[in-house]
């Protein structure tokens, strides 16, 4: 059908109209146009559907005030745990990185290099897990502490709250975002550095002055997308840190999976995609000014 | 400008001001830093052009090579083991490697920031900069917005900025288009003479190098031939290398005849006998005056004939070699021509000397 369309079009280019055109087209994108329709599109409307439909089947804000009521606290907690993440990921990112592209050992850089993208192939309940036996107040880190005379070990504390959590997400996606950075700072003109250097600029100077202005589009998209992954993660606060204040996805878990309750639950993960909606606005303007400056 | 001797790698900037090409290869190196030009002259020559060290000793004396032995010192001061930002010296890179997100203006002051100069005094020198290179107005624009000649000034800007020991120029006209780069030879000896700088410039462009330098150091193979004055180089080069780099591109084997002349070589001749004689193909003649009585002359024929703007250059079959001649008038291919070369512009080297 679309090979015999093609033929027709090139042998009467003035006899196939436009119209023939856009059918092809669409004929084209439709078997990828019905997957995203199907598994996408359908499931997001049902679940706004149901957010806002009340027991009698008409329009209620019900369960968004219900939201509020119970979970004000947990969505405010789940936006700070995850900024605050972005944040060090974003510190510990341009940390290894800017020693990968700059630093002056190569032994140093080649044990970073095989080191850093070890958390990448560990699964956030894995993670978890490791968090749960380094971070506790019996767990290693203390051990460590206290052995070497650091802290007292009455004065020992469990890490297993929001810290914990924090930990566990810089610990998994600060090597994604490492990656990105790494590749794109991999990929600048190396004379770029070196102008710098024999114009007497340190490394310090050079990492923010020439490197991360010219990969700073890559970091925000890197950032954007921890961002957004870390808010959909459950099973860290789950394991680390599941007793109020918690994460979002704990809530409508607790909500499904207790009460089967799916309005409120859909209401919640509603929040959860304006949350979302902020890192994606980010992304976009990024990407109008990547297009307006050419 | 660099004396190599042994296995080290010493150099020494003059105190006097002068431009000291470095043509084709590198001092003699030690091992490592040997393998490391053998390394970049292999990556280079699958790109299909030389690369015989020139650049890896000016990175080195940068500080972005470290030799493994040798020192480099500049107006005395030795900086083998400095790290590149404490060197004073200021590089012109091929590329220019301009920062595409900061203006002409914040590029040329990017190291006089790095010396904590005040705004004012620093904006100050910018524009004295883009007054000295003609780029007055350009010091908003994006560096992304300008031509290649306008780029190279800026990079030139941001070297000079600093006012550094030594300038170090890696082929900085070699992505220029010719005419530019004729214009922008002048003006760079004119510029150079004017703020008196020392300047190292790499170069495999031999008119380049005749022109703008003081002194000439030619490199093959990561050792330094021949040392001296552009005329010297030119007219008295040390060995047959140095000969054909310099244009005389015309080789010959000779032999002493008894009475102190010369001739061409017979096949009886053993090899330790012979000489190389190198000339250039605009010092032969065809025919015309009658030669002078130590002038060589070989007969052959006309094997092939090319207009080259200023007259014709023929390659003339003598026996079984081949003999290049510049002349202004023209000869059919396949006449019989005499090619007369003057006893005073052969360059004569014995056997084992050339390289």
């Amino acid at each position: 059908m679309r090979g015999s369309a093609g033929e027709g079009q090139r042998q009467h280019p003035v006899i196939t109209g436009k119209a023939s055109t856009r059918g092809a087209a669409l004929a084209l994108i439709a078997p990828a146009l019905a997957v995203v329709a199907l598994f996408f599109v359908a499931p997001l409307a049902m679940s706004v559907v149901v957010a806002f439909r009340g027991k009698d089947g008409g329009f209620t804000l019900e369960h968004f005030a219900k939201s509020f009521d119970f979970y004000t606290t947990d969505l405010l907690f789940t936006l700070a745990i995850v900024v605050a993440s972005t944040l060090l990921i974003g510190a510990v990112a341009i940390a290894i990185a800017g020693y990968l592209t700059l630093g002056g050992n190569p032994r140093t850089i080649a044990v970073l290099r095989w080191l850093y993208r070890w958390p990448l192939f560990i699964p956030f309940v894995v993670a978890g897990q490791l968090m749960r036996t380094f971070l506790a107040k019996n767990g290693m880190l203390n051990h460590v502490l206290i052995g070497s005379g650091l802290i007292e070990p009455l004065s020992a504390q469990s890490l297993l709250d929001w810290r914990g959590i924090v930990v566990a997400f810089v610990w998994k996606q600060a090597p994604f975002v490492t990656l990105l950075l790494a590749g794109a700072m991999a990929s600048l003109e190396p004379q770029h550095i070196e102008a710098a250097r024999n114009l007497g600029a340190r490394r310090m100077s050079v990492l923010i002055d020439i490197v991360l202005p010219q990969v700073r589009g890559t970091l925000l998209v890197g950032l954007v997308l921890s961002f957004v992954t870390m808010l959909s993660v459950l099973s860290v606060p789950l394991m680390i840190n599941p007793n109020s204040p918690t994460m979002v996805t704990v809530d409508v878990a607790y909500r499904i999976s207790t009460h089967a309750d799916y309005p409120v639950a859909n209401a919640l993960c509603l929040l959860s995609l304006a949350l979302a909606a902020i890192g994606a606005v980010f992304y976009l303007r990024h990407a109008a000014a990547r297009v307006e400056g050419g | 400008m660099m004396h190599g001797s042994g296995r080290r790698v010493t150099s020494e900037a003059y105190s006097r001001p002068e431009f000291a090409p470095l043509l084709d290869g590198a001092v003699s190196l030690d091992r490592k830093l040997k393998r490391l030009v053998q390394r970049y002259a292999r990556a280079r020559s699958r790109l299909g052009s030389s690369g015989c060290g020139k650049t890896t000793l000016l990175r080195s004396i940068a500080g972005f090579v470290l030799p493994d032995s040798g020192t480099i010192k500049v107006g005395g001061r030795d900086i083998t083991r400095l790290p590149p930002e404490a060197r004073e010296t200021a590089m012109m890179f091929q590329s220019y490697a301009l920062w595409p997100h900061m203006s002409v203006a914040d590029n040329i002051a990017y190291g006089l920031r790095m010396r904590g100069w005040k705004k004012d005094a620093m904006a100050a020198r910018v524009e004295e900069m883009l007054k000295l290179l003609q780029l007055q107005g350009f010091g908003p624009r994006p560096v992304t917005q300008l031509s290649g000649g306008q780029r190279q000034r800026v990079a030139m800007g941001r070297a000079l900025a600093v006012d550094p020991h030594l300038l170090l120029l890696d082929e900085p006209m070699s992505n220029l288009d010719y005419k530019v780069r004729l214009e922008l030879r002048h003006e760079l000896r004119a510029l150079q003479k004017r703020i008196g700088i020392t300047a190292v410039y790499v170069t495999h462009d031999r008119e380049e190098a005749l022109t703008l330098a003081d002194r000439i150091a030619v490199i093959d193979a990561g050792r330094i031939v021949q040392i001296g004055a552009p005329e010297q180089i030119f007219h008295q080069p040390s060995s047959a290398f140095v000969a054909g780099f310099m244009g005389a591109d015309n080789a010959l084997d000779l032999v002493r005849t008894e009475n102190g002349g010369l001739a061409t070589v017979t096949n009886g001749v053993p090899p330790e006998q012979r000489i190389r004689a190198h000339f250039r193909s605009d010092a032969a003649r065809l025919d015309g005056a009658p030669p002078a009585e130590d002038d060589l002359v070989f007969t052959g024929t006309v094997a092939q004939s090319v207009y080259v703007g200023q007259g014709y250059r023929y390659r003339v079959r003598a026996g079984n070699a081949d003999i290049w001649v510049h002349a202004p008038e023209r000869v059919a291919e396949g006449t019989t021509a005499r090619v007369i070369v003057p006893r005073a512009a052969l360059l004569l080297f014995s056997k084992d000397s050339s390289l």
